[in-house]
């Protein structure tokens, strides 16, 4: 965050393609862990084609929650209905959701003992059942989106971090998903590699893609996000366009993170 | 240069230094020599007295061993006369048969070593290159190797599961093998050959079985009528002994800890209490106890929970104790393995939909294996070594057959020698499987 990342393709804002379809809603949704409170009632609903990035203090339950909309986090109270289907214990309800849910995380978490393209094909073949020409197709068709189709047949273990989050990403787009949950994908890169990442997310944004990401690169919340969300304490403090969000920001909260996370 | 000046005014290109090499008092033979052996006047007194340690150590064996060694004799005191303070190793020779095969008949050993090398047979694909289906070998070999082996070595009449496994199991061996030949010459594998032979190629996939089910039929029917009347006579287990016997305990133990030690390890972080408590339960059980409890209990007290005209033989239950001993053990390695696998791998193969069986066998099990190798064949080469206290419920392994030598009249008092040979025999087993282990690992090894 000490300086500015540049992003490819200036400053302006990118056109929004939001349909009126709600494909994510949050009805007071409450989650503990143990004794500690880390959502509280969360009320948000996501249309198609929306990019929201969601900002705020670590601690803050930002993670949490796009972790609750593909149930890799169980919420004690409230409803998430995803895609029309409601989340709850119903293990054929959250097997469907995640494989039209793809999720990036801030440790790549890309299978090691597989190839670039291994990675990209497993879940495919083994979730939708597609042969395996096929799906190498496919995976050969967003690795090369992502630009990085000449290491196909290499393991992560030999890339770098930068190029190890867009196999991640990839990974994610073979699965052909309606919406895109990204924790934190540039937390654990080095400067250099941030900008390679962000620049496949802004791309990926250009398609119309239901995007929802937890990230303090701001730059990339002004060019792509239509709504900013800041959290604190397991509430949404604040929800907003991200002009007004970053010039005119009405809680003294928000005021204060912007001031220290931008003030280097 | 001048288009970049004008631009910038005073730019440094910066280029790296080239490597230089080290300096050549510290690599190589010299380097680590003197890095290792000779850095200072004390350590070159320590190198000269341990190898002056280590020179009388083995003078003092070569001379026992072979120089002064008994190679011919027909009894201990023919050894003794011959040369009192040299290894006897006529006994040994004498006794060989014995060590190997217990007191298996000698006219019918020949069935101990075509078990042996039906194994090998049908494990030898494994280490081929550019093979398909090796899975579907290695679970044929678990699933149907066991009864044709059971039936070469035990023999007599075969009722009609034994006939029909025995026969399976020699169909599935053929066409193993006709897989293999027909993928080294075509490069297509069994099936797709034996399809598009049939003119099955272009109808639709899911038929594409039937030839090579047809085919399997066929084969099936040609073993039946080679071997349907085939017998050979019956071998007492009594009968059974020597590494013969420590071999096939230690594999079937081998074999089955593995899956054994996986089910538990998986059940016991399962989320299901009862599952996970039974699986504690066995567990912690069979861990806490030695081996050689579970050995009594399985030969005196299993008996009594089984119907009494069910009576198994003192072998088959010792093997099932060994069995789940080595289970409960491999549990826990297993258990060590899985938590190994960070937790982000989990979560990743859950958030594209992954079942639970799916992302344990594609993404869990394969890495978390990996890094258990090492754990693993420690756990294995105990094993092999534990299979000698079945002596002591008087199974007539290698080593009680190695003690017999020495009980015999004529070669009385034969004692270190046999013993000396069990522990090269025992040495060159678990020394070649460390081997192996090491070279799997570097062949899986690749960089996280």
């Amino acid at each position: 965050m000490s300086e500015e990342v540049v992003l490819s393709g200036g400053e302006e804002h990118i056109a929004s393609a939001i349909s009126e379809e709600v494909v994510i809603t949050f009805e007071d949704v409450n989650k503990w862990y143990g004794e500690f409170h880390v959502l509280k009632d969360i009320n948000l609903s996501v249309r198609k084609g929306e990019r929201i990035v969601i900002c705020g203090p670590s601690g803050s339950g930002k993670s949490t929650l796009i972790r609750c909309i593909n149930r890799l986090e169980p919420h004690q109270d409230g409803h998430i209905v995803v895609n029309g289907v409601n989340l709850d214990a119903n293990v054929k309800n959250i097997d469907a959701i995640r494989s039209d849910v793809g999720m990036v995380f801030q440790s790549f978490n890309l299978f090691p003992h597989l190839t670039v393209v291994e990675n990209c094909t497993l879940a495919p073949m083994w979730v939708k059942k597609m042969p395996l020409a096929e799906a190498e197709q496919i995976a050969m068709k967003y690795l090369e989106r992502v630009k990085i189709p000449e290491q196909a047949q290499k393991y992560p273990g030999q890339l770098s971090g930068g190029q190890q989050q867009r196999v991640a990403i990839a990974r994610s787009l073979c699965m052909n998903p309606s919406i895109m949950l990204f924790d934190e994908p540039t937390s654990a890169l080095d400067p250099e590699m941030i900008s390679e990442v962000l620049d496949v997310m802004v791309e990926l944004a250009e398609t119309g893609m239901t995007m929802l990401c937890v990230t303090h690169e701001m730059a990339f919340a002004k060019k792509v996000a239509d709504r900013v969300i800041f959290m604190d304490f397991g509430e949404i403090v604040e929800e907003n366009a991200p002009d007004e969000f970053f010039g005119n920001a009405k809680v003294d909260r928000t005021q204060l993170f912007l001031s220290q996370i931008l003030a280097h | 240069m001048a288009s970049v000046e004008s631009q910038s005014g005073d730019v440094i290109v910066f280029t790296p230094k080239a490597s230089k090499p080290p300096p050549p008092t510290t690599v190589g033979v010299l380097g680590w020599l003197r890095e290792n052996l000779f850095y200072s006047w004390f350590s070159a007194i320590v190198t000269f007295a341990a190898l002056y340690l280590i020179f009388i150590t083995f003078a003092a064996l070569y001379q026992w061993g072979i120089a002064d060694a008994v190679w011919e004799a027909e009894s201990r005191r023919q050894c003794l006369d011959a040369s009192p303070h040299g290894a006897c190793w006529a006994g040994i020779i004498v006794w060989f048969n014995g060590i190997i095969y217990g007191r298996f008949p000698l006219d019918e050993q020949w069935r101990v070593d075509l078990g042996f090398i039906l194994l090998v047979l049908w494990l030898a694909p494994f280490w081929f290159p550019r093979l398909t289906g090796k899975i579907g070998i290695g679970i044929t070999a678990v699933v149907f190797y066991p009864f044709l082996a059971g039936y070469l070595f035990a023999g007599g009449e075969r009722g009609w599961f034994m006939q029909t496994m025995v026969l399976l199991a020699v169909t599935v061996f053929i066409t193993n093998w006709l897989h293999i030949v027909v993928s080294m010459v075509t490069g297509r594998s069994l099936r797709e050959w034996v399809v598009g032979v049939t003119g099955f190629a272009d109808k639709h996939e899911r038929l594409h079985k039937y030839p090579m089910l047809g085919f399997q039929g066929i084969v099936l029917i040609g073993v039946y009528l080679w071997l349907g009347n085939w017998s050979v006579s019956e071998v007492n287990t009594n009968l059974w002994g020597g590494l013969f016997l420590t071999l096939l305990i230690s594999v079937l133990a081998i074999v089955t800890a593995l899956p054994g030690g996986v089910a538990l390890a998986l059940a016991r972080r399962s989320h299901m209490p009862v599952i996970r408590v039974s699986a504690i339960a066995f567990i912690e059980l069979f861990r806490s106890v030695p081996l050689i409890t579970v050995l009594f209990m399985a030969v005196t007290m299993m008996p009594l929970f089984l119907p009494p005209d069910f009576q198994l033989n003192k072998l088959v239950q010792a093997i099932i104790g060994v069995c789940l001993f080595a289970a409960a053990y491999m549990a826990e390695v297993v258990r060590g393995g899985l938590q190994a696998v960070p937790n982000g791998q989990y979560e990743a193969a859950k958030a594209m939909g992954l079942t639970y069986w799916k992302s344990m066998n594609l993404i869990i099990l394969p890495q978390a294996l990996k890094l258990m190798i090492p754990n693993i064949v420690s756990n294995f080469l105990g094993l092999v070594k534990d299979t000698t206290l079945v002596s002591i419920i008087g199974l007539y392994d290698m080593l009680l057959m190695l003690k017999a030598a020495g009980q015999n009249p004529i070669w009385i008092g034969l004692h270190t020698e046999p013993l000396v040979f069990g522990a090269i025999v025992y040495f060159i087993l678990c020394f070649a499987m460390s081997q192996y282990s090491q070279a799997l690992e570097r062949k899986l090894k690749t960089t996280r």
